[in-house]
């Protein structure tokens, strides 16, 4: 099927175009044309994975073996001295990114279902959420970078009405946060993604610009005629492809952040190392790692339910990949220089959050914060740079989508009923809502990493890479790996307590109005649980369905890692 | 002077020849005062329902010039200077007048539609005739190639300007006009004896002669360098940058909101040209162009950012965006080549079409709330959900984010400032690059107070029956969706700069 990405993307955008043409009187139909557009996204998702064919072994600096691409040119500036500037509406999938768009699919129609509930002010409601379907699916494939930043940047206007108009009480404080940190940390993306297109050259259309069949030479002849000053500079296509970005043979020789030559230097650093650290920041504060993490708890807590699913499902993970895509495969070099510094910053991370959801009473900042701990596991496999690791990373991201958008409904049952959160304000539900509670449990049990679901296999790899990465490549020392351990344990802890608190012993809660109220699951509940159960047992007992999908992409990008040390 | 020039043409019929081949180029400006002299006429000869007579003959003069302007670009003319050295004509120039009469005209039809004020403007002539004389200033400014013609151009301008904010009664009215016009007056005084000081430096008043450049070239550093700071005061006050910038949002608030539309583009604009003229006749000296025009475009952007932060009234906060905004362009200034003066006009372009929206939708509240204080936008997006909807597009593109115009604008700037650090290794870039982008983050605080105002807030007002179509939303439309064009379509306007022959 031609176009699939494409029909994938911009399905949920017209969706939202078909939510905002049809008149109020018809409201009814909002929720049903969400569920309806995000489910043919799902659709095609899966058949997108259908033919997917992972034994393809991607190469990560170069379109050989991507699949499902689409690409044609955008538009293209002459910019005088700055040679010609060439955007390109370009989209594929790999190993490193199919499986997110699977996580995307699954997560964006769950959360249209969550959002059945909304009352208010329908018609903006579903057109946000879809505007925010589009724009995330489109991150995960895009491969431009001027492209993968308009769809980053466009993430946040959504988020933030969606928080600021339908959140709690703190709404408003939250939604600007949110905004605030994820803008500066696109900022300084932005000016990185500036700094390397300015650095990079499209070899195939420079050839072209300078007259040059391709069938006369070679890729490799070409990248050595620029390097040898043959051909002059305004021929030269600069191009926001992140493919070429990522292959050092296409820096224009003397630029900024040319790896080969005379290393140039930014307040007496290399300037690809301040470029990495940028970039590195940006997405941590988007993933987000300590310190950069503060937003989250807030815009969490204060978010409705479906979009604490879609931010701490899909929102997180753009992070990860977007450090996997660009910061790593960009910048191995300096990546494989700060892997002490990630390595240290996942680390505390998981060790951070876990001690803060260990302190908390609001149930939806538990999981905040326990959100803020697994995803410092993404970092960690990431600075171990080790096969396992990145592996670890991805699944990570994977089966942390599915156990916290779980988590976060669990959070929204309970809320739904009460309009309260407060873990201590509650007792012995399990006699009052007995199927909830096996729901809750199975929701605990996997996200502290029992073995059986999906999060024990990623925190299993991380942890494999992190041990193997001192004596394989060196990223990282083992002890990193060792302190981590002490996450899980955290984990068991404050899921075990809050368990015991909330779930056993005699049933009693704060108000006792409440006690009518708390009735057991819907069917509509059981219609986002149920599903996600599935997947997440699917996932922890039979692994090798995503690994099928990501090990050649994985394989490649250590490959392309430890060639570039 | 203009007799030595005379001098040098050969005999009087071919000079007097010249003269009057040069009249034919100056049609738009003939046209302007063509319009004048009728808007005057008019107002005297009639004495009742004058209202619609004048809005008509303004309207049909400017969109009679708008197109005719547009019909006869031609993006790769060779400048010709004219009146012997007084006046150049170039397809820059021209482009920067098609903006200015664009701006005009939108004013204009903001104007009409303005509940408070159309009265006011339409029954008698003053405003009309002022906003001609600052047009034709304006014109004149992007033609002046001499310094005494860059002296008179803004000088019109000025005045022009003080007349448009003391304009109508009021006290705060009197005392914008008194404090601009006092603070004009010593602005223009320093620039006029700066220019005295250039003139004293080369024995030249065309900046583009040889004698100009060489004598300007072999003037002793210090007194060149106070020279051309002194010309600068007159410039920056014209652009409204830092620190010049005092003035704009006392008059921005005092001044109804088409006129604060005019204010916030014409003067700027023309200035960022003269700006173009000075720097290209002087980027050889040992005026240190890239230093100090890099310390006031970062001092700008945060002064303006900062300050805007704290205002709660729509037209003040448009008044420091503004002083940021010229800070931006500034920054393409200094970069002193083809790719910054594009990338600033660009940048020009796209500020030019977000203000007319800006402002026009700000009006519309205006005329549905009659302030624009900030309280008075709350919870308006429910009554009005179109526009403001169309409102908050306008900020998100000042911010600069995709998918708007205003993020190609900031990228094609910062790329040029980027690449011209990476090759000439000056910190004052570096600098000013970081800076630039990192504004970005504090002018989403404040550009996101309107909307969030309209969005976010209770309805405090009833204002009913604004759900349902009206014109502004047409013409809100169009004003917006010129943003949105340039961003997916960029390429149009740049392979259009690419191809127009800046020559200063």
């Amino acid at each position: 099927m031609e176009h699939l990405l494409s029909y994938i993307v911009f399905i949920p955008l017209i969706g939202a175009i078909l939510v905002l043409l049809t008149p109020k009187a018809y409201q009814h139909l909002y929720r049903v044309l969400a569920i309806g557009s995000t489910g043919l996204t799902l659709l095609l998702t899966l058949f997108a994975i259908q033919a997917f064919d992972g034994g393809l072994i991607p190469q990560i600096s170069g379109e050989t073996n991507l699949q499902m691409v689409e690409k044609s040119e955008w538009f293209s500036l002459k910019l005088g001295s700055l040679g010609t500037m060439s955007v390109d509406y370009f989209m594929g999938a790999d190993g490193l990114n199919i499986s997110m768009l699977l996580l995307a699919a699954i997560v964006l129609f769950i959360g249209a279902i969550a959002c059945w509930k909304i009352k208010e002010k329908q018609k903006a409601y579903f057109s946000l959420y879809l505007l925010l379907s589009t724009s995330v699916l489109g991150c995960f494939v895009a491969l431009d970078f001027f492209l993968f930043y308009l769809f980053f940047e466009f993430m946040l206007l959504p988020m933030y009405f969606l928080i600021g108009i339908w959140g709690g009480p703190r709404r408003e404080y939250a939604a600007i946060k949110f905004f605030l940190y994820t803008l500066a940390g696109s900022i300084l993306i932005l000016i990185v993604m500036i700094g390397l297109y300015n650095s990079v050259y499209d070899p195939v259309k420079t050839a072209e610009m300078a007259g040059l069949s391709l069938t006369d030479y070679s890729i490799a002849d070409i990248q050595s005629m620029v390097s040898e000053g043959e051909i002059e500079s305004e021929a030269l296509v600069k191009s926001f492809n992140m493919l070429n970005m990522a292959d050092s043979a296409n820096y224009i020789p003397g630029s900024l952040l040319d790896r080969y030559g005379s290393v140039a230097t930014i307040f007496g650093q290399p300037a690809r190392w301040i470029a990495f650290l940028a970039i590195l920041i940006g997405f941590a504060i988007k993933l987000p790692a300590f310190p950069f993490h503060t937003w989250l708890p807030d815009a969490h807590v204060e978010a409705p339910t479906p979009i604490s699913v879609v931010l701490a499902g899909i929102l997180l993970k753009v992070g990860g990949y977007g450090l996997i895509r660009t910061a790593y495969a960009i910048f191995p070099d300096a990546a494989f220089h700060y892997a002490w510094l990630i390595g240290f910053i996942g680390m505390f991370s998981i060790i951070y959050g876990a001690m803060n959801a260990l302190a908390q009473k609001d149930l939806k900042k538990l999981i905040a914060f326990s959100s803020v701990s697994h995803m410092g596991f993404v970092l960690l496999g990431l600075a171990a740079m080790t096969s396992e690791g990145v592996s670890g990373a991805i699944y990570q991201m994977f089966s942390h989508g599915l156990i916290s958008s779980m988590l976060f409904l669990i959070a929204g049952v309970i809320y739904d009923r009460t309009h309260d959160r407060m873990i201590e304000n509650y007792g012995g539900l399990a006699h009052q809502m007995p199927k909830y509670t096996a729901f809750v449990g199975i929701a605990f049990f996997a996200s502290l990493g029992l073995p059986g679901f999906s999060g024990f296999v990623a925190e299993l790899f991380v942890f494999l890479g992190a041990f193997k990465s001192a004596s394989v490549i060196g990223a990282i020392p083992a002890w990193m790996a060792i302190v981590s351990t002490l996450g899980l344990v955290l984990a068991a802890g404050y899921y075990l307590w809050t368990f015991q608190k909330m779930f056993l012993g005699k049933f009693w809660v704060k108000d006792k109005k409440w006690a009518s109220d708390l009735k057991d699951l819907t069917i509509r509940e059981y219609l986002m649980l149920v599903p996600l159960v599935i997947l997440i047992i699917a996932f922890g007992v039979y692994p090798a369905f995503l690994l099928d999908l990501i090990n050649s992409g994985v394989e490649s990008f250590i490959n392309h890692l430890t060639a570039s040390i | 002077m203009i007799g030595l020039a005379l001098q040098k043409a050969d005999g009087l019929a071919e000079q007097l020849q010249s003269l009057t081949e040069g009249v034919a180029y100056l049609w738009p400006e003939i046209t302007l005062v063509a319009g004048l002299l009728m808007v005057l006429l008019f107002d005297l000869i009639f004495k009742k329902k004058k209202e619609i007579g004048l809005a008509a003959i303004s309207m049909s003069v400017l969109a009679f010039l708008l197109v005719a302007q547009l019909i006869s670009f031609v993006p790769d003319l060779e400048p010709k200077d004219l009146f012997v050295g007084l006046v150049t004509v170039s397809s820059g120039a021209a482009l920067f007048k098609i903006g200015f009469t664009l701006t005009a005209l939108v004013a204009l039809i903001m104007a009409v539609q303005s509940k408070k004020y159309s009265k006011e403007y339409f029954s008698s002539s003053e405003w009309l005739i002022s906003l001609f004389g600052l047009l034709l200033g304006a014109f004149l400014m992007t033609g002046s190639s001499n310094l005494l013609m860059i002296y008179i151009s803004v000088e019109v301008v000025s005045i022009s300007s003080y007349l448009l904010t003391g304009l109508g009664k009021g006290l705060k009215k009197s005392e914008a006009a008194l404090k601009y016009l006092l603070y004009g007056a010593a602005a223009s005084a320093v620039m006029l004896y700066g220019m005295s000081w250039l003139y004293g430096l080369t024995g030249s008043l065309d900046i583009n002669t040889d004698t100009f450049i060489v004598g300007i070239n072999s003037a002793q550093p210090m007194t060149l360098n106070i020279a051309i700071f002194m010309v600068l005061v007159g410039i920056l006050f014209k652009l409204g940058a830092f620190p010049l910038h005092i003035w704009s949002p006392d008059v921005y608030q005092a001044t109804p909101i088409p006129t604060v539309t005019v204010f916030s583009i014409v003067p700027k604009l023309a200035a960022v040209f003269v700006l173009f003229r000075m720097v290209s006749s002087t980027h050889s000296t040992d005026f240190d162009w890239t230093l100090w025009l890099g310390i006031l475009a970062i001092g700008g952007m945060t002064i303006g950012n900062f300050s805007a932060l704290w205002q709660r009234n729509a037209k003040r906060m448009l008044a420091y965006s503004s002083i940021a905004h010229a800070a931006f362009m500034l920054s393409g200034i200094l970069l002193l080549n083809r790719t910054g003066i594009e990338a600033t006009v660009f940048y020009g372009f796209v500020y030019l079409l977000m203000n007319l929206a800006a402002f026009y939708l700000i009006q519309f509240f205006e005329n549905e709330a009659g302030t624009v204080d900030y309280d008075s936008f709350k919870g308006l997006g429910k009554s009005m959900p179109y526009l403001s909807v169309l409102l908050l597009v306008v900020m998100i593109s000042l911010t600069g984010l995709p998918p708007l115009a205003g993020f190609n604008a900031k990228l094609y700037l910062f790329s040029a400032v980027y690449d011209q650090y990476s090759s000439s290794g000056e910190k004052i870039l570096l600098w000013v690059f970081v800076f630039g982008l990192l504004n970005t983050v504090v002018s989403l605080f404040y550009y996101i107070r309107i909307p969030y105002l309209l969005f976010f807030k209770p309805d405090n007002q009833t204002i009913a029956g604004q759900r349902q179509f009206n014109w502004h939303m047409i013409w809100g439309t169009l004003l917006v969706l010129p943003l949105f064009l340039l961003f997916f379509r960029s390429d149009w306007f740049v392979d259009l700069l690419n191809s127009i022959n800046f020559v200063f």
